[in-house]
């Protein structure tokens, strides 16, 4: 153990002092926060005036909505039922932008759905979202109160406004939770590709410049091959870590300096509000109304919650697939001849990664259930499953994943150490298949 | 120090090691020679525990050999390598480490043998920096850092220049003086001649013959004698008559000879003495031994041509 721990420093030390190790861990940050900057500032953009159709067949808004109709939102009503594939379809109907549908059940579930042709920008959706709410008010300050408009807004609840595109009127496609578990689970497999292939050179070089037979002298092959594992996975953690610290702080920049407002009524014009109003709205709206990307970013994802999981996967991720790369390397002739070997393992890596845009699309799919007990497609499954959200009562379905991924790298583990063993003192061989099974068998 | 019994070793049914046994005793330099593939470098993996045996037993001081017993051994392979990024002074500390050694200990021991082999001004120069040489000299103070009890060397003069093969064997003497016993993996049949108490020839898997370097080229001795006189080569001849051959002659000068001269049936140097006295003038007689190298070459060759009988 100690010397697998000084084999491990050795190999964290040469890495972490490699300038392209350095530049990386500011220049991946820096990228990640510019891809950032560009999606919260396309989030930001939008359709800025809107034709709104107003479906009332009951007439309780009573043809009206505001006093004063601003340039952004025009409201027009018809008081009859209007189906979303009429509205969406009909030529009649395609000069409006958008259709609400209203009726009781808005007063019941204080809840209404605004089906867009095109999304509309943040300001228009803001006006749009404030002044339905308050002709949602006065309706049912009048059907079902005696009280004074303003009494009764000191104890209302918000109303929830649910923007969807007309075209996906389920949502499917905006399933933005799901995509930020897959970009974890992306980065799961890019990183455990980019330092997997770490082992694979490391491994091949220690054997062709011969330096492994001095150290086998002293070091047991299985500890030799964990040591140098474990040590380029200690730079790869420190690698995420800075990463993630340095992302952290270029998301709270961000916040304090170029989006401001993002949480701030104050900054839409067009809507007056007493600051009771705003205060109110402030703490009830969801913020998925003002910008799903920054709302997403800053609200909708517990990243202490998501990187928990996403370190316990990597980690016991990384040396499955390491434990591959390493007795790839350990077969290999020289630091060249392990790449023949790389495409199957590629081919899995891409598979994994396709699973976790299956499992965006089929949450509920038997074979995403399955998927997440592969060690192959694990991690990238679970991180998309815990973003979707696990049903009440299964969460237990993630330490049962993490579980069957370490019985099943503890196997490969053996398996590799046993090759790592056969192999890295076999010099002259090609990589084959052959050999494989040989060094397996032996 | 160490004893090997009956150690087998195959690979893909071809025997690598076929019932060898051997005794190496301790503060002895032990050579072991053999051709190439004779199985001297699957016998050192195995005592190193790099490779198993398929059977057989190691005794070290009278232990079954086991990993604990590796802190004790120094090994330096033939095919040997360096991390070329890490500088001098860190790559030794960093394999003492692996060999058991706290860090001080490390420090101060690869400090001392960079002083003792003099590249200590090379400590803080990266490995990529020096030359091939100067690479050796670290890789052999790697086998020794941690002040191992046996030391196993494997081909430890190649790529030395005369000066620094001098400086090692000379580093070998006086790790014998201080009771180290030395297993020593060598072509270099001079370095055996001059260093080695005993040495063991491995041929095709199997001990061939084993025995005091003295022993082996006692036993290998032709009866020969080089001869240097004054006087005339004709009564030179004469003198030797039936008893004695004449192998060889060189004139070094005038009337003055340097000869080899074979004795035949059971004659011995006195009968020459008696036989040439009076004769010429003896200015020097020598019994001829055989060097190392042609004893390997005659045990190698008699073991073939015994084969192709």
């Amino acid at each position: 153990m100690r010397n697998s721990w000084i084999i491990a420093l050795r190999e964290l030390k040469e890495r972490v002092l490699n300038p392209a190790f350095l530049w990386m861990l500011f220049i991946g940050p820096l990228l990640f926060l510019s891809c950032l900057y560009f999606l919260f500032k396309a989030g930001d953009e939008g359709k800025t005036s809107l034709k709104v159709l107003i479906a009332d067949p009951t007439g309780m808004m009573e043809n009206k909505i505001v006093s004063q109709e601003t340039k952004a939102v025009k409201y027009y009503f018809v008081n009859d039922y209007l189906e979303l594939e009429e509205f969406r379809d009909n030529k009649k109907y395609q000069k409006f932008d958008a259709l609400i549908e209203v009726n009781e059940k808005i007063l019941i579930n204080k809840k209404a759905f605004v089906f867009y042709r095109e999304a509309p920008s943040l300001d228009v959706k803001m006006q749009l979202k404030f002044q339905l709410e308050r002709r949602v008010e006065e309706v049912m300050i009048a059907e079902f109160t005696n009280m004074e408009v303003d009494d009764f807004r000191q104890i209302k609840q918000a109303l929830n406004v649910d923007f969807r595109n007309v075209y996906d009127p389920k949502n499917e496609a905006s399933n933005l939770e799901a995509w930020v578990g897959f970009i974890f689970g992306l980065l799961i497999i890019l990183f455990v590709f980019l330092f997997g292939l770490t082992v694979l050179r490391s491994t091949a070089r220690e054997k062709s410049n011969r330096i492994v037979e001095v150290l086998l002298a002293s070091v047991k092959p299985t500890q030799l091959m964990l040591g140098k594992i474990s040590g380029i996975g200690l730079a790869a953690l420190i690698q995420i870590l800075v990463w993630s610290l340095f992302i952290t702080l270029g998301l709270l920049f961000f916040r304090a300096t170029i989006f401001p407002d993002i949480l701030d009524f104050s900054n839409y014009e067009g809507v007056q509000m007493s600051s009771e109003v705003k205060e109110q709205l402030m703490s009830n709206i969801p913020s998925q109304r003002y910008n799903e990307f920054l709302d997403l970013v800053y609200k909708r994802i517990d990243f202490t919650f998501f990187l928990f999981h996403f370190f316990l996967f990597f980690i016991v991720a990384y040396f499955f697939y390491a434990a591959f790369f390493s007795a790839i390397g350990a077969m290999s002739g020289s630091e060249s001849d392990g790449q023949q070997f790389l495409i199957p393992l590629l081919c899995i890596l891409g598979l994994s990664v396709y699973s976790g845009y299956y499992a965006i699309y089929f949450p509920d799919a038997e074979l995403t259930s399955w998927l997440q007990f592969i060690p192959f497609t694990a991690s990238v499954i679970v991180m998309v499953k815990l973003a979707q959200g696990y049903p009440e009562g299964t969460y237990y379905l993630v330490w049962l994943s993490l579980l069957t991924l370490i019985l099943f790298t503890v196997l490969f583990l053996s398996i590799a150490g046993r090759i790592y063993r056969n192999g890295i003192l076999h010099f002259g061989l090609k990589t084959s298949l052959r050999n494989l099974f040989y060094f397996m068998r032996k | 120090m160490l004893e090997i019994s009956n150690l087998n070793k195959s690979f893909k049914r071809k025997f690598a090691l076929d019932a060898v046994s051997l005794k190496i005793p301790k503060g002895e330099i032990y050579g072991l020679l053999g051709p190439n593939g004779a199985g001297k470098t699957t016998l050192i993996r195995i005592v190193n525990q790099i490779i198993s045996a398929d059977s057989g037993k190691i005794l070290f001081d009278g232990q079954l050999m086991s990993s604990e017993h590796l802190r004790s051994i120094g090994y330096l392979p033939e095919e040997r390598g360096l991390y070329k990024n890490m500088y001098v002074l860190e790559h030794l500390v960093f394999l003492a480490k692996l060999r058991g050694l706290s860090s001080s200990d490390a420090l101060k021991n690869s400090k001392f043998w960079l002083d003792k082999l003099a590249i200590s001004e090379w400590s803080n120069k990266k490995i990529e920096a020096l030359s091939k040489g100067m690479a050796q000299k670290v890789q052999f103070i790697a086998s020794l850092v941690h002040n191992p009890a046996l030391l196993i060397l494997d081909e430890p003069l190649s790529g030395f220049d005369p000066v620094n093969v001098e400086l090692i064997l000379k580093e070998l003497k006086e790790l014998k003086a201080n009771g180290k016993t030395i297993l020593l993996s060598t072509h270099n049949m001079r370095s055996v001649e001059e260093i080695c108490d005993r040495a063991t020839l491995i041929h095709d898997a199997k001990i061939l013959v084993e025995d005091t370097v003295w022993n082996l080229r006692e036993k290998s001795k032709k009866g020969t004698y080089t001869i240097r006189f004054k006087g005339n080569m004709i009564a030179f001849v004469n003198a030797l008559w039936t008893d004695f051959e004449l192998l060889e002659q060189t004139e070094i000068g005038e009337q003055r000879f340097l000869t080899l001269v074979k004795m035949r049936g059971e004659r011995s140097m006195n009968d020459l003495l008696n036989a040439l006295m009076g004769e010429i003038s003896i200015e020097a007689i020598e019994e001829c031994f055989p060097s190392m190298q042609e004893v390997f070459i005659e045990l190698i060759q008699g073991k073939e041509s015994s084969y192709e009988k």
